[in-house]
Formats: C-alpha cells, structure tokens, sequence
C-alpha cells in the first residue's frame, strides 16, 4: 500500500534489538523518533493520556545481561532493566540499602513492580519517581550508554534536569545503576505519603541517610520527591545536620527549614501548602526514627 | 418463619461458576463477522455554540463507513419521561438529545458518530472532523445557576428544574421549643459509579429488519425510546441484556444503545460500541452533587423538636433522572427520626457540569451524611452519647415520617444499633500521632419504586417434560444475583433441585417485562412475580399428584425432584411422572405471573406528602478509625455493618452486598471525588479517581437481622442500596471522635482533616 | 487519503499451555491480541493503563497487566490466563473457593483477581491476609468490598498446603 501523503500516514515501526550495542545503534538512527520501552509501565500510559505516538518503538525487554543485582566490595550494582519487583525482594538491597527496596516495594502495585523497571522509572523522571529519591541518598551514578560516543557516569544530584528530563543524550540509554555500600552503621529511613495504600503517587516522599559519629552526625543525606520539578537533595538541611548533634530542637529546626528549600506545586493529588507541611512532618518523622 | 430448603442458604450462584471459568460473555466479548467498530466524538467545551461541523475529511478516509451527526439522526430530540408511561408534570420530564445539535451544554457532550472497519480507523476519522466551537460562558456552581441572571444551560428555560416541599408543623415553634440548636451547611461531590466493566455494547439488524442492540444495561426496556431516536416502531428494536460488569445505576439511563441503533442502521453491518475508561469517566452520568443547609434543635434530654434544611443539588446539563432523586432525598432528609416540626426546601438545578443522575442510593446517601452529622453534632452539645440520642428518636412503627408516611412493619434501628456497637467493641487504643475514633449512623433507605409508578413485574416459570424448571424473565442481572435468586426461589417452591433451574433473562423480544434493575427493586418485585408464577404451577402439580396419589394435596410437598407425602405415608411420585400425567390432560404447565407493586397516586408535587415509598430498609453503620493527626490520613480499622433484610434468600449474596456496598459508601466518604473545574474533568482516570484498593479496606463484618417483615419474597427486603447509605457519616463520626474535628465536605481527605486540626489549634 | 498499510510483525506466544503465532501491529498490547486476535476474551479490559488489573495474565509464571505489555515483548513466551488457571473439567480450587465464599459477584474483576491470585500462592503458600491484600492490590473491585475474595484465597492457600 502506497504512501498517500503526509495526512493519513500511521507510521509505526518495532524493533527488539538482541543486545544493547543493536539497542544503541538503533536509537542513534532513529533519534528523537524513536522511544525505548522496558517495562511499558510508563510509555503506554502515556501514549494514552498524552497522545504520544511513537514512530519506532525499540524493545529493550530482550535484551539479556542487564537484569542484575550485583554486590561487589565496596559498591551495588544494578542493571537498567532489573524488574521493581527484584528491587523489592533482594535480599542484597534489603541488607545494604533496605531504603531503595522499601521504595521499590511500594511503587505501584504488584503487577506493576512485575514490570517496572529501575532504569525506566529514572528515565520518566517523575518528580515523584519512587527510586530516585533513595537513590539520590546513596549517591548514586547513572551509567549512560550510546552509540559510538563514551560511556558516561552521571551523577544521580545530576541526572534530573527538569520535569520528566533527564540528563540523558540524544542516542543514550541507562545501562545500570552503580552506588557505594553505605557503612555498616549508616542508619537510613525512608516515608511515602499517598492517598492510598497501593497505587499511589506520592504526595510527598522522604529518604535519609546518616553516617553517625558517636551521637554527632559525620555525614547527612536528605532526598525528597514530589515537591520540585525533580526529585532532590535538601542540602541546606544536609549542611545543618552535618557534625552537630542531633537533638531534638535540631531536628525542629531541620523540619521547619526543609520547607524553604522545596518548591512544590498545587495538583489534583495535593496543594502546595499541604506538601511543604508534610514534607515537614516526614522529614522529621525520619530523622526520629533513624535516630531513636 | 417456616424452614426452609434452599432460600435462606448461602448456595453458590448459577452465574458464579460461569464467571469463574471465564466463560460469561460481557457485552465487549461479544463480535459478529463482518463487524464494525463505533467511536464517539464529544465536546471539547462545557458551553459553547456549534458553529459548523465538517465531516468530509472523516469521511472520505479509507474504512470508515458512517459519520454522523444531529442531523442524521431521524429524532435527535425528545422529551423523555424517564420511565414513566404516562405525563406526570412535576418537572419529570426531560429533554433527551441524542447528538448536539446548535449548542454543547457540557465537557464530553457527543457531537458526532463513527462506524469503520478498525478502531484505529475509527479514531482517526474521529480526528478529522471539524468542529468549529464558539464558547460561550457557563454555569459550573448550582447556587449560582439559581439566580436569575446566570447564563441559561437550557435555552429559553429556567435552570431550577423543579422546587419541592416537605412541611410538617411549624418549624419556628419548634425551634422556639429547643434547647439546643445545631445548624451547618454540608457539601457532597460528584463521584463516578466506576464499574470495571466500561459501557459496550454490539448492534446489528436481524433477518427480519429488527435492530438488535446487545448491551450491558440495567434497563432493556430503553428499546421504545431507541426505536423513538429511529422513528421505527416499538416492535423493530430489540435489546437483549447481558450480564452486567457493575452498574450502580450508570448503566441505568441510555448510553451506547442510541450510538449503535444508528450506526447498524445507518451502514446495515454490525456495530461494537465500547467505551475506553477516559470516555466513560468524562461522559457517563454522575451522582449528584448537594448543597445542604440543615437546621436542627433538640431540648435538653435530646428530643429532636424542629429540622428545617435547603437542599440544592446538581443536575449538570440535562435533567436525566435529577427531579426523581431529589424526591428521594426529600422523603429521606429528616432522617428515621420522630420530629414535630419540619421544612424542607429542594432544589435541582442546570449546569454546565457533567449531567447527573441515578447513583446507588439515589439520593438517600446524600442527606444521611447530613442528617447523621447533625445527630452526631447534637449529641456532642448535649453531652449525650451518640446512641442515646438516636434511640431517643428513632421512628417505630406504626409511626411517621415527616411527610406522613407510616412505617407499617417494624424499624429495627434500636436493634442494628446496638448490634453494631457491640461489634464495634473496645476502642483501640490510641498511640502516638495515631488517634483512634468510633462512630455510627443509622440510615433509611427505601426499596421498590415510587409508589404512583404502577411499578409490575412479571415472571414466566414453567416445568419441562423431565421435571426440570425454567424461568423467563426480563430481570437484568448486573452482579447482584438478581437471576439467581430467582432460580432459588422456583428451586424452593418446585422442589427442582438449583441445578435443574435454568433462566433466560433480559432480551424485550423473549422475556417478559421484569422492569428495570434499579431502586433496589428486582428481589421485591421478580422476586414477587416468580414467586407467585411458581406457587401456580405449584397448585397445577400436586393437585394432579393428589388425584394420582389419593392424598390431600394439603399432605404433599415438592422435594428434590419428587412429590412427597409430608405425613409420612411413605407415598410419592416422581415429579417427571406428575408432569407427563398433567401434559395429557392438556393442563398447563407453566404460568406467567404479573406482581403489581402497591399504587397511590400522587396528584402534585408541590408538597411531598405522605407515602411515596413501598417500604424501607433500616440499619446502622459502626466504623472505627485510626486518623494520623499530623498528615491526615485515615485508616478504616473496623468496619460494621448491621441490617434488618427481612429475610436473606442467600445468605452470601446478602452478605456481599452489605460489604460492597460498605466499601463503595467508604470511597464516597474518604477518597474518591470527580473533580470538576468550570466543567472540566481533572480527575480523567483510575489514577486520579481513587477507589478503594484492598489494602486500603478492612475486613467488613456483616451482621443481619431477619425480621421477615420486608414486602419481597419470604419476607425479604432489599438491600442493595441501603447497603452505601449511613458509611459516609459513620466514618466522619469516627473521624471527629479521633481528633475532635468534624468536616462538612466529602471527602474526608487528609488535607481536609489536617486543616480542620489546625484550625481548631488556632481558635 | 488511507491510513498506511502497518508492517505487521510475526508474534508466538503459548497461551494456556498450547503455542499460537500469530501477526500483530507494533505497537499492540498484549491485551489487544489476547483478546481481539486469539479469542482471549476472559481477559478483561477496564481502564487500558495498568490501574485496574482487570487483565491481568501471568507471563512466564509473573502476574502482570496485558495492557501494559507491547504484544511483541511477549514473542516466545508463556501466557497464562484465568481459563488456563482451570476449567469446567478441571477447575482449581481458587475457582472453586471463590464460587463458595461468595467472592464473584458481577465478575468482571474475577479473571485478573484470580491470576494475582495464583501468583500470590506460586510464590508464598503461606500467605497472611495482610499479604493477600498486597497481592491483590492492583486489582480492584467495585461488587464485592474485597473481604470474601480475601476469604476465599485464604481458604485455597490452606487447601493447597494440605495437598
């Protein structure tokens, strides 16, 4: 059937490249035309909502080798295409970083997690991406592969660049997720608030980390989701945290400052006001709680 | 109440199994060869003018087989009386209008129709019509939509589609004589019905020229107002009913049926309908918005002495079913409560909102929320325990409602009240930021239609050569056993083991007129007719068996599958062996019974007085709470819920509508809201519009009471709405009991809460 | 002025134990071919973004939501659908749990329900009711308020271990 013109023309194309160097080459052919799907958890929902019409779809679903969960000496490292769900259950994330299972186990619901995978749920770049903000905790890298250029490590701080942006090329894709083991006694805590108990985006999401130093704190990590255009670091609350006691006036204090730092917005979910005071509340929340 | 064999036992339903295994056809499983797949194109404004419309695009795309508009339609407009046969003024009238013609009235109006080979190519052809749209300004707030110089959704008509009255004594005497005085304004939402099963439907003409629209609905009997839209007769439209993936009442008005009579007419070729989840949240109808200002006093000891309240609802852009549910929440706004003086104003009105009409409770859910806030509120100004006061107020029987109805059979509110409380139990113990609360509330909710409707029902049973049953009838099934109850029923009374009972159901060509599965009403009225048909065919039998077995027939019972003598005679004949004896003598073995609901008629509606209703179902709901007070959000611990249904004619499908219906009145009260901003849906999906998952509910615990007093079979009373009425209120109740803060809006969501908590820190 | 022929790409899935090929579209969900190509229609459709789990299958012995899945990122795997869970002939006990608790009302939600179901139980035989309500979560149900479906899993997970 012939070509009729501009009008009228469905062009849709599918490609399940073998590995990802094919993955690569294809998205550099394709650029902006064509969109990687995973898990699909995200791409169809938003082929629906937005009327996105993807002109090549490339499958990465095939592609073997990038679903791994690995504990090396001194880092975790995990592949793009890891299922949520492996996220949740793993014992190595469980042990070294329960903070990034605890968020995988509560992102969507089951049949979801049964899909979802880590590298897509950076890549969407929600601001209330449920992996990004422990991640952003553990400092993690995002490692970034395309075709013909080198690979990239990119600081998690400075993967999301705006709404569903990332820092990602054109051409790139995430090929795995790497983060240095906290210390044995980092302590760490994580709170999600939604509007339900299962499938619910966050309200607001708090993830803290904390290196102790007897009762001072040596080091403070404090990501935040749902209340910027990105997922973030509160570093003003990391700078008043870091080498002083944590008491609970200090805690208050962090508490109030933290709704400063954040900017988010009024939606269907939530308004700006209720997020900035319950970012205020779980932040505290945490802290105690890592802390008692 | 005598024993029964197979009424009143929990047994496992014929339609059960089928759904089990995955072999129901829902209406979207359904395809004929050489099928065309319909789309819809609606409105992108909530108000605006039709300046022109080009389909010649669409058209000419490669596939498409039909594009129509207002035009095409042979009668796009009618006045549509909703059900009833006969004119009835009252404001019962409403415009029906297939396609927008000259103007939209709201966001998801349909405008125009497709029919072509693909959905894609159906889609597509959807993107090529042109509209141009000139907006117009609306009306989106129903108190605004009252004064005279709002814009008019309706040309050349007011937007106060009707004003009623309820009047009893005086109220500022009554008022006079209170102690105390308790007055607020509450708030209720749109909220969607969200069956899973999204509307669909399948259409085609027959060999004999008959449209035949296959379709899940709660109402086959819409094929007389589709055959109007055509302009054919009566007699040339068929619907056949399927089983229904969850109607609530959204399924109870026309939705596809017209879209797919026109198309199949239209191209002669079959025609699927389905819509996505996007569509039918946008465009299918909602239950009603309220605006209620309410007025209580009770004296000291918590004797109620005056309620005065306005109610406003919400009509959105076409009247639909809105003047019928507000005489609902009239007759039901005082509550089941023995008050001296009463006024109560209603008001329905136009919109340029999303129209509203029929959702499980129809507008009984709406008032109770109200009504049970007030006791709740009174009681903590008296000081009074919430049960006390309830008590000291609750209707009997032999009793009045406020507009002069009298409860002829037993309230058992005192009864479901304590029953619920008991189950309630020991209050958690609060910990932390987590404060736990209890409350209940009782409820009202009538069974059976509007008494001036000459509501019938009709039922065909008959006995088969082999002594197996059969059943006709025209009751559409949407989930709630509506089909298999009926088996049960001719199972009990036949003595035909229920895996011998088949039943045809819901097609207008085949099955006798069982009326609409609405207003909780099929167990009472088919219930009724099939119960009747069977007792005659009953008679016809073992007055035979008594000719053939020298017995009395006073001595004889139908029981698996054989005629027995109860006296011990050790006698009896094989059902089959009856049947065969009966088919020789040329008697018949079937009967066809009509059940006529109670009538009076009601020559104005000015002023409700008094009975509108057949009968009600009274219970009571007890929830206890956990609220974090710090974010708001609330966790339902325990979830009661206590009725009298007269008689469960099965136990499980019984239960299961009271814990539905528990949860579905749960959404209403903390999460779920269609939120409409200056006629725009903003809450499109399942992600916005939050149900109620699992692990959000808890377990519901059900506790019945059979009083036998109901007017349905056996004594049976309808509970499928009640079921939703009092949660709301019991879980806002519960809500104030933890942290001290009663909200007046649904729903009870944590921002809500939490501003409440801070406001009440400030004051 | 026609819509461009699509390339249509070749897709062998086994369905219930039994190896079909068929030709989809690109960009076809697996819910879409379940349905409309193999008469798969015991998988339900009731929001077509993964909010609802009315769909649900189980693909290589995982529960997922067909309408999440692109058709092609199931080429040679295993689906699983509520008829190949049981049959009239061989029904499981979750059908036949769910039958007797009183769990299927309208059903439109059974076929999916029960697939999370079986995968809840493939996974954890020892299920608490917490832990049934997790796995049933992204299942929703508008007839039944979830107690009797809870119920009924329960009871099935008791059977099974006895077995």
């Amino acid at each position: 059937m012939g070509n009729q013109g501009k009008e009228g023309i469905e062009k849709l194309e599918y490609f399940a490249p073998k590995t990802l160097s094919e993955a690569l080459i294809l998205k550099g052919k394709w650029k902006a035309v064509g969109t990687f799907i995973a898990g699909g958890t995200n791409v169809i929902p938003d082929m629906r909502a937005k009327g996105l019409r993807p002109e090549v779809l490339i499958d990465l679903s095939h592609l073997k080798n990038l679903s791994y969960i690995k504990e090396e000496k001194k880092k975790i490292r995990i592949g793009s295409l890891t299922r949520i769900s492996e996220l949740a259950s793993s014992k190595v994330i469980q042990k070294c970083a329960p903070i990034l299972s605890q968020a995988a186990y509560q992102l969507g619901n089951p049949l979801v997690r049964n899909r979802a995978t880590i590298g897509g749920n950076l890549a969407d770049a929600s601001p209330a991406a449920d992996t990004a903000v422990p991640l952003l905790v553990l400092e993690a890298v995002v490692v970034a592969e395309s075709d013909g250029r080198k690979r990239r490590q990119i600081p998690i701080d400075q993967f999301f660049t705006g709404q569903n942006r990332t820092a990602l090329r054109r051409g790139e894709m995430i090929k795995e997720i790497i983060f240095p083991k906290p210390n044995s006694n980092a302590k760490m805590g994580y709170s999600k608030l939604g509007l339900r108990n299962a499938m619910a985006v966050s309200v607001v999401s708090v993830a803290i980390l904390i290196d102790m130093d007897g009762n001072r704190c040596r080091k403070a990590r404090i990501g935040l989701g749902a209340v910027a255009p990105t997922p973030m670091r509160a570093n003003r609350i990391e700078e008043i945290l870091t080498g002083r006691e944590i008491t609970k006036g200090l805690i208050e204090d962090c508490s109030i400052e933290v709704m400063k730092e954040i900017s988010p917005i009024t939606d269907i979910r939530a308004t700006e006001d209720y997020r900035r005071q319950m970012t205020s509340i779980l932040l505290r929340r945490v802290i105690e709680q890592v802390t008692s | 109440m005598p024993e029964l064999k197979i009424v009143g036992k929990p047994i496992p339903r014929h339609d059960a199994w089928e759904k089990a295994f995955g072999l129901t056809t829902y209406a979207a499983d359904f395809s004929l060869p050489g099928m065309l797949y319909g789309k819809v194109l609606r409105s992108r404004y909530p108000s605006a003018r039709i300046i022109s419309i080009d389909t010649s695009k669409a058209e000419r795309l490669s596939g498409v087989k039909a594009v129509l508009t207002a035009k095409d339609v042979p009668r796009n407009e009618s006045v549509t009386r909703f059900g009833q046969t006969h004119a009835m003024g009252g404001g019962f009238e409403g415009l029906y209008r297939v396609l927008a013609d000259k103007k939209v009235h709201f966001m998801g109006e349909p405008v125009a129709l497709v029919a072509a080979e693909t959905e894609e190519v159906a889609e597509r052809a959807l993107e090529l019509i042109k509209i141009e749209y000139q907006p117009l300004s609306g009306v989106f707030d129903p108190l605004e939509a009252m004064n005279q110089d709002a814009p008019a959704v309706e040309e050349g008509k007011s937007n106060i589609i009707t004003h009623y009255e309820v009047l009893k004594g005086n109220v500022e005497e009554g008022f006079s004589e209170a102690d105390v005085i308790v007055e607020n304004t509450y708030r209720v939402p749109f909220v969607d019905h969200a069956y899973l099963e999204p509307e669909s439907g399948v259409a085609w003409i027959d060999e004999n020229g008959v449209i035949t629209i296959r379709v899940s609905t709660q109402v086959i009997e819409h094929f007389r107002g589709i055959a109007d839209v055509l302009d054919l007769p009566h007699n040339r439209v068929r619907v056949i009913g399927t089983y229904v993936g969850g109607g609530f009442g959204g399924k109870e008005d026309i939705t596809v049926e017209s879209f797919l009579a026109l198309l199949t007419f239209k191209t002669g070729r079959p025609v699927k309908l389905t819509y996505s989840r996007e569509e039918s949240i946008l465009s299918h109808s909602k239950r009603h918005p309220y605006v209620m200002f309410y007025k209580t006093g009770a004296k000291k000891d918590g004797r109620l002495t005056a309620l005065q309240a306005k109610l406003v609802s919400d009509a959105g852009a076409y009247v639909y079913l809105s003047p019928w549910v507000l005489l609902y929440s009239m007759v039901d706004a005082a509550g089941p409560y023995r008050i001296p003086h009463v006024r109560i104003d209603g008001y329905t009105v136009l919109t340029n909102n999303t129209f509203t009409s029929a959702n499980r409770g129809f507008g009984a859910p709406q008032v109770c929320f109200a009504y049970e806030s007030q006791m709740d509120e009174l009681a903590r100004r008296l000081e009074m325990d919430p049960r006390e006061i309830r008590k000291k107020n609750y209707l009997e029987k032999g009793e009045a409602l406020a507009t002069g109805q009298i409860l002829q059979h037993p309230v058992a509110l005192r009864e479901t009240t304590e029953m619920a409380l008991e189950a309630l139990g020991e209050k958690t113990p609060s910990s932390g930021r987590v404060r736990i609360g209890q409350g209940i509330a009782s409820g009202m909710t009538s069974y059976g239609r509007m008494i001036f409707l000459h509501d019938t029902s009709r039922s065909h049973v008959s006995i088969e050569m082999d002594g197996s049953a059969t059943i006709r009838a025209g009751v559409q099934d949407i989930g709630g056993g509506q089909a298999s109850s009926l088996c049960q029923i001719v199972s009990e009374v036949l003595g035909v083991p229920l895996e011998d009972v088949k039943i045809y159901i819901a097609d207008t060509a085949l099955t006798p007129f069982a009326g609409t599965t609405t207003a909780t009403r099929q167990l009472y009225m088919s219930g009724n007719a099939t119960l009747m048909a069977a007792e005659e065919v009953r008679r016809t039998l073992l007055s035979k068996a008594s000719e053939m077995l020298k017995i009395d027939p006073q001595r004889l019972d139908l029981v698996d599958r054989e005629v027995v003598d109860v006296e011990g005679s050790g006698k009896s004949l094989p059902i089959k062996d009856v049947v065969k004896a009966c088919a020789s003598d040329g008697l018949p073995l079937y009967h066809i019974a009509l059940f006529k609901a109670p009538f009076r008629n009601l020559t104005q509606f000015e002023r409700i007085e008094g009975q509108v209703f057949p009968d009600f179902t009274f219970g009571t709901h007890g929830a206890e709470v956990a609220v974090d007070e710090e974010t708001g959000r609330v966790q339902v611990l325990k979830l009661i819920s206590c009725f009298d249904v007269g008689r469960a004619i099965n136990r499980s499908s019984v239960e299961g509508q009271l814990e539905g219906g528990a949860i579905y009145g749960m959404g209403y009260g903390l999460t779920e809201e269609v939120v409409l901003d200056r006629g725009m849906t903003m809450t499109p999906s399942f992600s916005e519009y939050l149900l109620p998952t699992s692990m959000d509910v808890p377990d519901v615990q059900t506790i019945l009471i059979e009083s036998g007093e109901g007017a349905g079979p056996f004594g049976a009373k309808g509970v499928g709405e009640p079921s939703v009425c009092s949660v709301a209120p019991a879980i806002s109740n519960a809500v104030q009991d933890a942290v001290g803060v009663r909200i007046y809006d649904l729903p009870l969501t944590p921002e809500k809460i939490i501003k409440a908590i801070n406001q009440k820190r400030r004051d | 002025m026609t819509v461009k022929f699509i390339k249509k790409h070749s897709l062998k899935i086994s369905v219930n134990g039994e190896w079909k090929k068929t030709e989809v579209a690109p960009g076809e969900t697996l819910l879409y071919t379940l349905r409309e190509r193999l008469g798969h229609t015991e998988v339900k459709e009731g929001c077509g973004k993964g909010d609802c789990g009315a769909c649900a299958v189980l693909l290589d012995g995982k529960a997922v939501n067909a309408c999440l899945t692109i058709a092609l990122q199931a080429n040679g795997q295993k689906v699983i659908t509520l008829k190949g869970i049981g049959t009239p002939e061989r029904p499981h006990p979750l059908q036949e749990s769910f039958v007797k608790h009183g769990a299927i009302q309208c059903g439109f939600c059974t076929a999916g329900m029960i697939v999370s179901a079986k995968g809840l139980l493939g996974e954890n035989p020892h299920p608490t009711r917490g832990e049934i309500r997790r796995a049933i979560s992204g299942n929703l149900c508008r007839c039944t308020g979830y107690t009797k479906i809870v119920d009924a899993i329960e009871e099935t997970a008791k059977k099974l271990r006895k077995q």
